[in-house]
């Protein structure tokens, strides 16, 4: 029996109805070898004109230029491919591997994925939660697709800022980290494989007390905490909060803590390197958690529920966005009829919240 | 309750009104768990399944998934692995058919589903981008009506392209079966697309998955006796189906890449078109 396949009739028509409404650059599909759909002709002429190819035809009303797996970005030789792209065997064209934005730095072509794990990159600003202890080195879940390594060498350790490591130290390598503990850090070198090196030889790094942890997600696409001039900040809480430090880990991972005296702050008012030492080795690696008034616990609660409607609502988290959010929020809560209690900021509430910040 | 076969012929018409190469309703929809790092839900016709993927992240320590696989020349310890290992996991929840059976803990049938997907996607996931590390793909079956293989890959692929794995092109995959049964001496028969429960049951059927617009088959799967003259019709009807489904999935991809550009969850991209070189 010779076999012919028809196509069935009403699911063409409407997909192709779809197509010509809102989808601009999806004929390509079909007909992806020139990665174009709708030739204008009209700047076609003017691309000849100026001299340009017009090998790729310009895609019509490319606002969105969502690529999906499997589909040819260009078949021209001369761009490169990056992240989020392969090369067919035995072919020069750059096909999309995962579903997001093309970017383009010069020559080199990669697509951003809608969403996806962090990727470390070296200088980040990471937080992070010890999951393994090894013998010289900690395990850290940074929310990448591995976990990264802190080893005993690249933290603070006390005594000394700048101290070499002894066998004591790794005898008690327990004391200043144990598995399930909050740091902050910073992504040091990346190995070959995309694994992270972390470092915390600063005193803005280390770990972290006092406050609230909050995943949400990071700089791998989609949203979230994207990276910013300051990741770090201190901010002055309403209503009797105190001062209130907010780390944005550019991995996603959110910290929100009563702020307490940095050492950095205890430089200034003590004298002599051996005060600061001593208060390194007695604050630096203690989980003891200080006193934290409920205003104080009341407005970390409010900042976290401000993140978590920014990301609810599809929103960026920066340091200024959780500012204005976090005003915002106060006010709703003043006009509520609970009063400052009334931190709830989920559902309607985060709507709300969205679309002010988002309005202005 | 045996298929009418004589009332095909009639009106060329299958028991649910479909004709041979209609598909049934597809619905997906991506990112439905806000948690997990890539989710999908899918149903074809009342087959619906939805579907986790977790990683690619550190293999942790309940390492024993079954029908792990990681793509070729992985041996045991994929903790050296140089490449990640794709870990599928099936629940068939016990609502999900007409008879409330209780699955066995290892039965044979969902052993061979979780390695047949497993497979596929290593297959067309760029696992070698990620080496010591884990992609569980954790699929739930909550209602079943034929297909349902074919459904489970579908949602498996869409969960991946929402968790942002890289992959060669999507795997999609179809049903397709023949309308009369093996015994029947029935040189006309027709190839049917898309088989749900009554037809599985009743006729012989296939499941096929392409590797994207290509006729590349990733996974071909026949539990039934056919006779071979059926096989290529079935098959070439298969294949198609595969390209229509494709083309479903992609462009529930689309639609969400496009809300959330919209939305201005992520940024706009750059055309190739308007791209000078500096």
């Amino acid at each position: 029996m010779p076999v012919t396949i028809l196509a069935p009739k009403a699911m063409r028509q409407d997909y192709g109805q779809a197509d010509k409404q809102n989808i601009s650059d999806d004929s390509d599909d079909a007909d992806s070898s020139n990665g174009g759909a709708e030739l204008d002709y009209a700047e076609l002429a003017k691309a000849d004109a100026e001299g340009h190819t017009h090998k790729r035809p310009r895609i019509a009303g490319g606002d969105f230029e969502i690529v999906t797996p499997g589909e040819v970005i260009t078949d021209d030789p001369q761009w490169m491919r990056g992240h989020g792209t392969y090369v067919a065997a035995g072919t020069t064209s750059i096909i999309s591997s995962v579903a997001g934005t093309i970017t383009r730095t010069n020559k080199l072509l990669s697509v951003r994925p809608l969403r996806a794990r962090y990727t470390p990159e070296v200088g980040d600003l990471v937080v992070g939660r010890i999951v393994e202890v090894q013998a010289k080195r900690w395990r850290v879940d940074v929310g990448a697709t591995q976990l990264a390594s802190l080893p005993l060498s690249a933290i603070n350790l006390p005594g000394g800022i700048l101290r070499k490591r002894t066998e004591t130290d790794e005898l008690q390598i327990r004391t200043f980290f144990a598995e399930g503990d909050l740091l902050v850090a910073e992504v040091q070198q990346l190995f070959q494989d995309g694994g992270a090196v972390l470092h915390t030889r600063s005193l803005k790094y280390g770990k972290l007390r006092n406050g609230m942890f909050v995943a949400v997600s990071g700089m791998g696409g989609g949203g979230g905490v994207v990276r910013s001039r300051r990741q770090v900040w201190t901010l002055e809480a309403a209503s009797g909060g105190g001062p209130i430090d907010v780390v944005l880990g550019v991995n996603g991972y959110v910290w929100i803590s009563k702020h307490v005296e940095t050492p950095e702050g205890l430089v200034e008012k003590t004298s002599g390197i051996t005060n600061l030492d001593e208060s390194v080795s007695a604050t630096m690696y203690s989980s003891q958690n200080d006193r934290i008034g409920p205003e104080t616990m009341r407005e970390i609660a409010r900042i976290r529920g401000v993140v978590t409607a920014l990301v609810d609502n599809g929103l960026r988290v920066d340091e200024d966005m959780v500012m204005r959010g976090y005003h915002e929020a106060v006010e709703m809560a003043m006009v509520s009829s609970v009063g400052a209690d009334d931190i709830y900021l989920g559902g309607e509430r985060g709507e709300q919240l969205a679309a002010v910040l988002t309005a202005v | 309750m045996p298929l009418d076969t004589s009332a095909y012929s009639l009106a060329l018409l299958r028991v649910d009104g479909r004709r041979w190469n209609e598909l049934r309703r597809m619905h997906a929809q991506i990112r439905t768990q806000a948690a997990a790092d890539g989710s999908s839900y899918l149903e074809m016709g009342h087959t619906k399944v939805m579907c986790v993927v977790t990683g690619p992240s550190e293999p942790g320590p309940r390492r024993s998934a079954v029908g792990a696989s990681g793509g070729t020349g992985v041996g045991g310890g994929s903790g050296e692995a140089a490449q990640a290992e794709v870990a599928v996991s099936i629940v068939i929840a016990g609502f999900s058919s007409v008879d409330r059976k209780r699955t066995a803990r290892g039965d044979k049938r969902i052993l061979e589903m979780q390695s047949t997907i497993s497979n596929a996607l290593a297959g067309s996931l760029h696992t070698h981008l990620y080496p010591h590390s884990a992609i569980n793909i954790s699929l739930h079956v909550l209602s079943q009506d034929g297909s349902l293989l074919a459904a489970l890959i579908n949602a498996a692929t869409l969960a991946c392209v929402d968790a942002g794995i890289p992959m060669t092109d999507y795997v999609a995959a179809c049903t397709a079966g023949s309308t009369s049964t093996y015994a029947a001496g029935d040189e006309a028969a027709d190839p049917l697309l898309d088989l749900n429960q009554q037809e599985e049951q009743e006729l012989p059927g296939l499941t096929v998955a392409t590797l994207g617009e290509s006729d590349r088959v990733a996974v071909l799967v026949c539990e039934s006796r056919v006779q071979v003259s059926r096989l290529e019709g079935m098959l070439a009807v298969a294949v198609d189906g595969c390209k229509q489904v494709r083309e479903i999935l992609d462009r529930v991809v689309r639609d969400k890449g496009r809300r959330m550009v919209q939305e201005g969850t992520i940024e706009k991209g750059v055309g190739v078109n308007d791209m000078e070189i500096d």
